[in-house]
């Protein structure tokens, strides 16, 4: 690994992060012509997250994919993000100190 | 101006805590990925967009692809464009150079709250708008920082879980993400589709094809929707 490639990955994404919280703000009034620009905007979140974590979650293994189904059903039931999320980091830990399945 | 600036504090201090404790997740990842503290304030300071902080942090690997890694964490950044297009009329009457600077500090949390406390309040302005992103802002400095150094002294993240904090916060976000019957269709093609161009593909490319799959599912479901 070489602090060079970090470094320009920090520089190209503060810049094109900035462009986007700007542009947005600037560009508001010609937004609304495009077709399908919001259908397009709105999924992109959840696909992207879906196709970065699933992938490694299964990597993970059987315990991964419980954890993971855990934490979406107290997400489900509570709505606290960070609930769900230490529950499956428990899930996980116990399994791996030999304490769980 | 002052009264809307401390107010905007004030009503960010709740989700904060939640922002403090993502930070800490962050830094204590950063340890194990052998990101320097000055790497992180970095981030922190110019890009300042939690999820995509997670991204750029998972995906720094050997070798690194630059591209992907900036794709990824820029995909992920595209809904601030929607965020401040929203925010139009807050700053109708605001000087450009107003403008460049506050926009840089809108946030999920702190764009949420000021569009929550606008209904109920006339006086909302921009300067509220920007003491939530000041909150937000420190709260996420000193978690990632408490993090970073507490992280040193965990000598085994993965006994801990702490590597399945990332992957749980994402799906837990996923799943706040969901509104009605016809998204679990497409996250569901999303993931099938993600899993088998992860063992097709050798670059990390395919978290862009996917989710871009994902999304002209998405585009095509709702679209159908609209004129029904």
């Amino acid at each position: 690994m070489n602090n060079i490639d970090i470094l320009l990955i920090i520089i190209f994404v503060a810049i094109g992060t900035y462009t986007l919280r700007f542009s947005g703000l600037f560009l508001a009034n010609k937004l609304k012509r495009i077709k399908h620009i919001d259908l397009l905007l709105e999924a992109i979140p959840a696909t992207l997250l879906i196709s970065l974590v699933v992938p490694s979650i299964i990597k993970t293994g059987i315990i991964g994919i419980i954890a993971a189904g855990v934490s979406i059903l107290i997400m489900h039931k509570t709505k606290n993000t960070f609930l769900s999320m230490s529950i499956a980091v428990v899930i996980v830990a116990l399994h791996r100190n030999g304490l769980l399945l | 101006m002052k009264n809307n600036l401390k107010n905007g504090f004030i009503s960010n201090l709740p989700i904060s805590i939640s922002v403090l404790i993502y930070g800490v997740v962050l830094g204590v990842i950063c340890t194990s990925k052998s990101i320097t503290f000055i790497q992180l304030a970095l981030m922190n300071i110019f890009i300042f967009a939690g999820s995509s902080q997670f991204v750029i942090v998972d995906m720094i690997n050997n070798p690194i692809n630059i591209s992907i890694v900036v794709g990824s964490a820029l995909l992920i950044n595209l809904r601030y464009f929607l965020i401040t297009a929203s925010l139009n009329d807050l700053f109708v009457r605001s000087s450009i150079n107003k403008k460049l600077f506050i926009v840089h500090f809108v946030t999920d949390e702190s764009w949420a709250v000021t569009l929550n406390k606008k209904k109920e309040n006339e006086n909302i302005n921009i300067y509220f708008l920007l003491g939530g992103g000041f909150c937000i802002f420190v709260s996420w400095f000193i978690g990632t920082s408490i993090g970073y150094y507490f992280g040193a002294l965990i000598s085994n993240p993965k006994l801990y879980g702490l590597d399945f904090a990332f992957l749980a916060l994402f799906i837990s976000i996923v799943a706040s993400m969901y509104k009605k019957r016809s998204d679990l269709i497409v996250y569901c093609t999303t993931a099938i589709i993600a899993v088998i161009l992860e063992k097709t593909i050798s670059n990390m490319s395919y978290i862009i094809f996917s989710s871009l799959i994902g999304c002209y599912i998405y585009i095509f479901i709702n679209k159908r929707e609209k004129y029904e």
